[in-house]
């Protein structure tokens, strides 16, 4: 038995592979996925548009490129790209995914406060984004967004520039608010898509924007007036308040943030692990204070604070709701110095 | 109804002129004033419940197989902004429908692709023929018109010198603007909301 070498808790802890340390990554993928497939699906349209043209000598070489490269990865899937590459349109906003319509629930309250009815298609749309968000929150936030992308990316240009800009005497972008902001932007827009009788909000909402922007720019060749409107919200991020819009203003993440309030899968804190180091809080984009078991109907489940943990001491749990906080971490200092811990 | 009703209250009071850009919705404002001259797309309910419905997500455009359809940014007011629209001078539709089929909300109306309910259901706008320019009223036979349309004898009738004629059957495609050969057109679609 003395032959064998003692190893070191905490090498143990780095070295063993834990499954949901690394679903951070995995949401980075599905991110990057959902981004590419709303630049991908404009050029199956333009593809089909070509199609329907049946005129392939008079493409110019751009055109002929697009053609040959959306041929060369649809045509082993498909036979008939005509009428197949209609089961993939649209964006999140609304979208045919293989061939199922699916729309973000924003969509479909603001059109019904627009028009006071809905068609039961239209309804049905959204049922699976409704009912994934009952299970697992807010996760349309964290996982399929796809401005979430760009925010997250340009919140990490944040991280480089901030310490610049406090090295020139500028300390911006640190500004705080209320997270229960939102819940009024969405109230004020159903106000406003009532009396005005038409769905605004969609301009106002950056994954409809992004969406739209994209499309705009690939099949139109430029982008329309959104993209103003999402430059602002981003500089809005980077200058103002950290990820400002998705906490405090997106109306899409106020109704997303209303249906998780009893979300099933939640991000709970395992006391007995936790050194109260505070990185969780550091990296968690919604500001959320997960060292101190306050995760609230905010919480998207990104698991961004589980892949940062040292001690993985954040674990997923199925409950309706948060333990309520469970006093300082074990491993930690304050929980020592308390006498605490030496007791048990 | 009410709502128009509760619009127009909101004018009384002088409230109009802070919210006047959303209040260009059609019915209100947008049919009276000097907007540009476009179509919506086929099958597309009336301005004011097609405003109502739409969602702006741009699907009609992408299922469109011409790219006939383009969208407004703030030319026709905010109103307007990212909805669908056509010009049928440089791009007319083909009433493929493939766009109310590909619509999630109803805006534009699911219609299947013959015929009879094409021409019940499309009302896009109606062509009307300037005879003073119209090269078959001046004596030289031309017909183009009446060659690209895609309902002859339905929508468009031809007599003496190939002078057309649109009966009420016309839904407003905007082939016959498209292939005119006369500069400026001889034939025009009104679109519906000017009618």
């Amino acid at each position: 038995m003395n032959s064998i070498i003692p190893i070191n808790s905490k090498d143990l802890v780095e070295t063993r592979f834990v499954l949901r340390r690394h679903l951070n990554k995995l949401r980075w993928l599905t991110l990057a996925i959902v981004f590419f497939l709303l630049i991908l699906l404009p050029f199956l349209h333009l593809y089909q548009t070509y199609l329907a043209a049946n005129a392939y000598p008079l493409l110019s070489n751009n055109e002929k490129l697009i053609f040959n490269t959306v041929e060369s990865l649809t045509s082993p899937f498909t036979a008939s790209p005509e009428s197949d590459l209609n089961n993939f349109k649209g964006t999140t906003w609304s979208g045919t995914l293989f061939g199922i319509q699916l729309s973000d629930p924003l969509a479909i309250l603001t059109s019904m406060t627009a028009s006071f009815t809905i068609s039961t298609s239209f309804l049905m749309s959204a049922l699976i984004p409704v009912l994934l968000t009952l299970v697992l929150g807010r996760f349309f936030c964290g996982w399929i967004c796809p401005a979430t992308f760009i925010y997250e990316l340009n919140d990490n240009l944040g991280t480089w520039l901030h310490p610049l800009f406090d090295k020139v005497g500028l300390p911006i972008g640190r500004l705080r608010f209320s997270q229960r902001l939102k819940y009024l932007v969405l109230a004020v827009c159903i106000i406003v898509t009532t009396t005005a009788g038409t769905v605004l909000i969609s301009n106002i909402y950056p994954p409809a924007v992004i969406g739209r922007e994209i499309y705009y720019l690939i099949v139109m060749g430029s982008f329309g007036v959104g993209s103003l409107f999402f430059l602002a919200t981003m500089l809005f991020d980077l200058l103002i308040a950290r990820r400002g819009f998705c906490r405090y203003i997106c109306p899409g993440g106020a109704l997303y943030s209303l249906l998780s309030r009893y979300r099933i899968l939640r991000i709970k804190r395992d006391v007995t692990n936790c050194n109260d180091c505070a990185k969780c809080n550091t990296v968690c984009q919604f500001g959320l204070d997960p060292m101190q078991d306050s995760f609230g109907q905010d919480c998207n489940n990104c698991s961004a604070c589980i892949a940062t943990c040292p001690t993985d001491a954040l674990t997923f749990t199925t409950s309706i709701s948060d333990v309520k906080f469970q006093g300082a971490g074990h491993l930690g200092k304050k929980y020592n110095k308390q006498g605490i811990g030496n007791q048990l | 109804m009410e709502r128009r009703v509760f619009w127009k209250v909101l004018s009384g009071s002088g409230l109009a002129a802070l919210m006047a850009p959303i209040a260009s919705r059609a019915g209100f404002a947008a049919n009276t004033r000097a907007t540009p001259r476009f179509l919506r797309p086929p099958g597309a309910l009336a301005e004011d419940d097609f405003l109502d419905r739409c969602i702006r997500c741009g699907k009609c455009g992408e299922s469109c197989p011409n790219e006939t359809i383009k969208f407004f940014d703030f030319e026709n007011g905010l109103s307007s902004l990212n909805t669908p629209y056509i010009v049928p001078r440089e791009k007319p539709c083909v009433l493929c429908m493939e766009c109310g089929e590909a619509c999630p909300t109803g805006a534009i109306k699911k219609i299947p692709h013959e015929a009879e309910p094409i021409m019940s259901e499309v009302n896009m706008g109606k062509a009307v023929i300037n005879k003073d320019i119209c090269l078959s009223y001046q004596g030289k036979s031309c017909g183009v018109c009446y060659r690209a349309c895609p309902l002859p004898d339905v929508s468009m009738t031809v007599g003496y010198m190939e002078q057309p004629t649109v009966t009420d059957a016309c839904v407003g495609c905007g082939i016959c603007e498209r292939a005119c050969i006369q500069m400026p057109q001889a034939i025009k679609i009104m679109p519906r909301a000017n009618t």
